[in-house]
């Protein structure tokens, strides 16, 4: 039963169950049928259904696998003692999606950074960090490598091509 | 033998110095534009605009289209590499040419890029030039019937994208067409999913949506499976860094789906690139010996679309030049240009301005085979982008996503959304749902609709209209065949068991 | 006393001209002309040409810049200009929209009225046109084929908020004969299905039909104008076909950021003014068969408040949500 608790698809399921629910809930507040053809509820009443529908099949399969599953483990439970921690996967490998929930956070950092900063400072920043501490290389490479592509950036598209990057308080 | 005597014409026209020179400067800025995320072909020709003034008409226009089919060039080649679409209708491009170039086979992707391209967009210019008034008769004959079935059939096609989970699959395809309708509804203003922001009126930009599932999400799951995931292998030595003869003759078919689906679907004033890409690329997957290889790196996945997005170009042309009715933004345009010119685009285009109408034709022959020129010797270099190590590169990729959905609007809010898409992107991958259905019914979503209440409003809620036309029946007939193939597989798997078990 | 009044008068004249002086508005950095479409669309071409203009006739001492900010028809641009509050260098190319989207959407809460609307550039007229081959020589025709049959007869146009939806509506109702009305997002399509049968009439813009009337795949049944367009002089208008409507006129204008002091506000409708003046302006107009006839900044204040009025009245009978 814990396990699947633990598991993605019933997780991701749920989620888009909860979406679709949302979008008819939504869709009520529209015109189904008018005098004039289907209005604006119609379409996203299908498609919200069939989002619920299939996040429930979705998810109802996942258990009756799992179920299905844990019977004949029950079964042959000695033998498993010493692969237990097969029955209990871990859900998540922290130390990897850590790095790249990490490298996404800073990602939106920077994005809201770049109102009042204008692209390249926080451009800079962000590269910094990825090099430092995703790729764990020494700072003045982190450092060195964030000022130029930042520079390249600048030089190549505001500059040479004249394609608009946020601008900050400082005016780059 | 008008066609021939004009199309002599042009080339008389076409080939005076400064309009070959403009026709390169106009291949050269296009594919410059297509190589660029957040720079594209309709914006450039906007921007030249006013330079195009003191020119000449047919040079003029020369120039504006080297920059429009110049762009679907250019537009493979960060799909390929970095996975970022350059240009929308390059999108599709991404799901094989990506593949290829982690397969160590990125020459081979962008030089069947460029060749699809060549082919496609030469054979487009030929339909242009010989049957372009029946093709313009058979797009007006499209109505929002044929259009709907259209659609649907471009959205069967997400059978054969959906991989292992059929559930998943569907799942992300309705995902998309959620997307797709955030905005204002067309018909009664109606704000739909707008969650109170007013820069989601405008519905969302579909470059932030592409580049953030694909690019976003793609470099935020290398980075989970850590240093030691592929970086991309570099081909090394000429003979890498193009196509070989197997992976050319296994081409074939595409160079002919590409063009004829390009094309066709390119003429229609609803139709659009990205669509037609997407269609090639189901229909050659169909086609194919091997459809579970798509979506793995195999070349035919890069020149059906490649092809489809360049012969667009040519069909596109069409009712712009025999009917004056453009069929996109970058054709909207042109026409601006014409009329501003004093050439009028309409019926009596042809005869009353012979010089610019079959001089742009002519000039598009040239510029295919410029563009060729131009490109396959690029593919080496930009393969050595590959050198780049991971650690700049992946910062660089969010640098061009940044520009990339930045460009077109200008909006801070559209760098939110992006980061939103790529954490989507992210988790897609790491719980394997497939992200091209998405892509998909984000692009055909709202025309889809829009399709099916045109038609019902038309034939005042009259559904068996939709199986009365016989274009738009044989299209949903199409549809539902290719929707049943999952259930002819499991049909015969599950025959196959009965049959062993019982044997 | 002589001496006190000339004394008097000339304390007057100076005290005059201090101000006069003082009030005279001119531009320190480059002027941002907003428009609400993306680079190539209509407003951006129109804006364009304005700018062209402007530059090659030296009518402004500065550059002007068009900045485009497209988005969710005109609230994008709103929103930027209303955020500009104050700041006399932002002016917006204005059209109809700017209008009609905050009645419809709740979250497009910049009215023009709040800004500062500097003058009125023109009015768009539009044709009503059938194919060649269809049986409607006349609008009346096609109203009485539309009275018999309610709601069997087509047009195209673009959304319930558009100009050609507001004249259905307005017909419909003095006429009590019913049609349908499909919307198509682009002029292109609305062409199309136009010419291929699947609609039977469209009001559209002179510039986009015109070459297909020309090559006589297209028919004018009725002009959408006060007067009759030099280029369709056959063709009646909907008030000269028998038809009493009110006047909806499809305007292209320039508006000014919120609390935009007096001066500037005069400044740019002296520039706009002399540029109609210009014969490059008058080719323009003639071109694109449009109406160039200028309004000042106080008169089209004045007419958009009432104008706004009217529009509610008719999206609301359209059915369209309306929301302020």
């Amino acid at each position: 039963m814990a396990k699947i608790l633990r598991d993605g698809d019933v997780w991701s399921g749920a989620a888009l169950a909860a979406l679709g629910i949302y979008i008819l809930v939504q869709a009520s507040a529209w015109d189904y049928f008018s005098l004039d053809g289907p209005g604006p509820g119609f379409f996203p009443f299908w498609y919200g259904a069939a989002m619920t529908t299939l996040a429930l099949v979705l998810i109802i399969s996942k258990v009756r696998k799992s179920n299905a599953g844990q019977e004949p483990q029950q079964g042959i439970q000695p033998e498993t003692q010493t692969g237990t921690p097969q029955d209990k996967p871990p859900l998540l490998d922290w130390t990897t999606t850590g790095r790249a929930l990490g490298t996404w956070a800073a990602f939106a950092l920077a994005v809201v950074l770049m109102a009042p900063l204008g692209f390249v400072l926080s451009f800079a920043l962000l590269t910094f960090f990825i090099v430092a501490w995703v790729f764990r290389r020494p700072l003045l490479t982190a450092g060195i490598t964030a000022v130029v592509t930042a520079l390249a950036f600048h030089l190549a598209f505001p500059v040479a091509l004249g394609v608009d990057l946020p601008t900050g308080f400082f005016g780059f | 033998m008008e066609i021939a005597s004009g199309l002599l014409h042009g080339f008389a026209v076409a080939l005076q110095p400064y309009n070959v020179l403009w026709c390169f400067i106009g291949c050269l800025l296009g594919t410059i534009v297509g190589i660029m995320p957040g720079l594209g072909p309709a914006a450039t020709i906007a921007l030249l605009l006013p330079l195009t003034f003191k020119m000449d008409p047919a040079g003029g226009i020369i120039m504006l289209a080297g920059i429009y089919y110049g762009a679907k060039y250019g537009g493979s080649t960060t799909s390929i590499l970095l996975n970022i679409p350059g240009e929308s209708s390059s999108v599709v491009t991404c799901l094989d040419g990506y593949q290829m170039a982690r397969k160590g086979r990125a020459g081979a992707a962008l030089g069947i890029a460029a060749i699809a391209s060549f082919v496609a967009g030469t054979v487009g210019v030929i339909g242009l030039t010989l049957i372009a008034p029946p093709v313009a008769v058979f797009a007006l004959s499209f109505s929002s019937p044929e259009y709907f079935a259209l659609m649907c059939l471009g959205l069967a096609l997400v059978v054969l994208l959906s991989g292992t989970s059929l559930t998943k699959g569907l799942l992300s395809l309705l995902f998309g067409l959620w997307v797709a309708s955030i905005g204002t509804d067309l018909f009664t203003a109606q704000a739909r999913f707008i969650f109170g922001q007013a820069p989601l009126l405008g519905g969302v930009d579909f470059m932030v949506v592409a580049i953030g599932v694909f690019a976003i999400g793609e470099v935020l799951s290398s980075i989970e499976a850590g240093d030691d995931a592929e970086v991309l292998p570099v081909p090394r030595g000429i003979r890498n860094l193009l196509p070989n003869m197997e992976e050319l003759k296994a081409c074939r078919f595409a160079f002919l789906n590409g063009s004829i689906t390009g094309f066709l679907i390119g003429c229609l004033p609803g139709g659009g690139a990205t669509i037609s890409s997407f269609i090639a690329y189901g229909i050659e997957k169909a086609a194919s010996k091997h459809p579970e290889k798509f979506g793995t790196g195999v070349p035919e996945g890069v020149a059906a679309p490649e092809g489809a997005n360049n012969a667009d170009t040519g069909g596109a042309l069409v009712p712009l030049l025999t009917l004056g009715i453009p069929s996109g933004g970058s054709t909207a345009i042109m026409l601006s240009a014409l009329v501003l010119w004093g050439v009028k685009p309409g019926p009596l285009m042809m005869q009353d301005s012979p010089d610019v109408f079959w001089g742009l034709v002519a000039s598009m022959y040239i510029g295919n085979v410029v563009l060729l020129i131009l490109n396959l010797p690029l593919v080496p270099l930009f393969a050595q982008i590959l050198r780049l190590p991971v650690f700049i590169l992946f910062p660089v990729i969010f640098g061009i996503s940044i520009v990339g959905a930045y460009g077109a609007s200008g909006r801070i809010f559209d760098l939110g959304l992006l980061v939103g898409f790529g954490l989507l992107g992210y988790a897609m991958g790491k719980l394997k749902y497939p992200t091209a259905p998405l892509i998909l019914g984000f692009v055909l979503g709202n025309s889809m609709e829009r399709a099916l209440r045109q038609s019902l409003m038309m034939s005042q809620n009259d559904l068996m209209v939709l199986v009365q036309r016989p274009i738009s029946a044989c299209m949903l007939g199409i549809a539902v065949l290719i929707l049943l193939i999952p259930l002819f597989g499991s049909f015969n798997k599950a025959r196959v068991r009965a049959i062993t078990e019982n044997g | 006393m002589t001496k006190r009044r000339l004394l008097l008068a000339a304390a007057l004249l100076v005290a005059a001209a201090v101000p006069v002086s003082a009030q005279q508005f001119k531009p320190t950095r480059t002027i941002e002309f907003v428009v609400h479409g993306g680079p190539g669309s209509g407003n951006d071409v129109f804006a364009r040409t304005l700018n062209t203009i402007i530059d090659q006739e030296k009518l402004s001492p500065v550059r002007m810049q068009v900045v485009n900010k497209p988005g969710g028809g005109s609230t994008t641009a709103a929103a930027y200009v209303v955020s500009k509050k104050g700041d006399p260098h932002v002016i917006a190319c204005f059209t109809n929209i700017w209008l009609i989207d905050p009645l419809l959407q709740q979250a497009a809460n910049n009215r023009p009225q709040d800004m500062s609307p500097i003058a009125r550039l023109v009015v768009e007229p539009a044709l009503a046109v059938v194919r060649a081959d269809s049986p409607f020589k006349t609008l009346g025709d096609f109203i009485d084929a539309a009275k018999q049959k309610p709601g069997a007869l087509k047009m195209s146009g673009g959304s319930i908020g558009s100009r050609e939806n507001v004249v259905r509506q307005l017909l419909m109702k003095t006429t009590g004969a019913r049609w349908a009305f499909i919307s198509f997002p682009s002029g292109g399509e609305r062409i199309a299905a136009l010419l291929g049968g699947h609609v039977d009439m469209m009001i559209v813009d002179p510039s986009e039909a015109g070459e297909q009337v020309r090559a006589g795949k297209l028919r004018p049944i009725a002009q959408v104008s006060d007067r009759r367009l030099p280029g369709f002089p056959d063709v009646p208008t909907i008030r000269e076909a028998g038809f009493e409507i009110t006047n909806v006129p499809q305007m292209r204008g320039v508006i000014g950021a919120p609390n935009m002091p007096a001066a500037a506000i005069e400044f740019y409708e002296d520039m706009f003014l002399k540029v109609t003046k210009t014969p490059a302006w008058q080719k323009f107009i003639h071109d694109s068969e449009l109406d160039g006839e200028f309004v000042k900044a106080a008169e089209f204040k004045a007419f958009l408040g009432t104008f706004e009025g009217t529009l509610r009245e008719i999206l609301k009978e359209a059915g369209a949500k309306v929301v302020r």
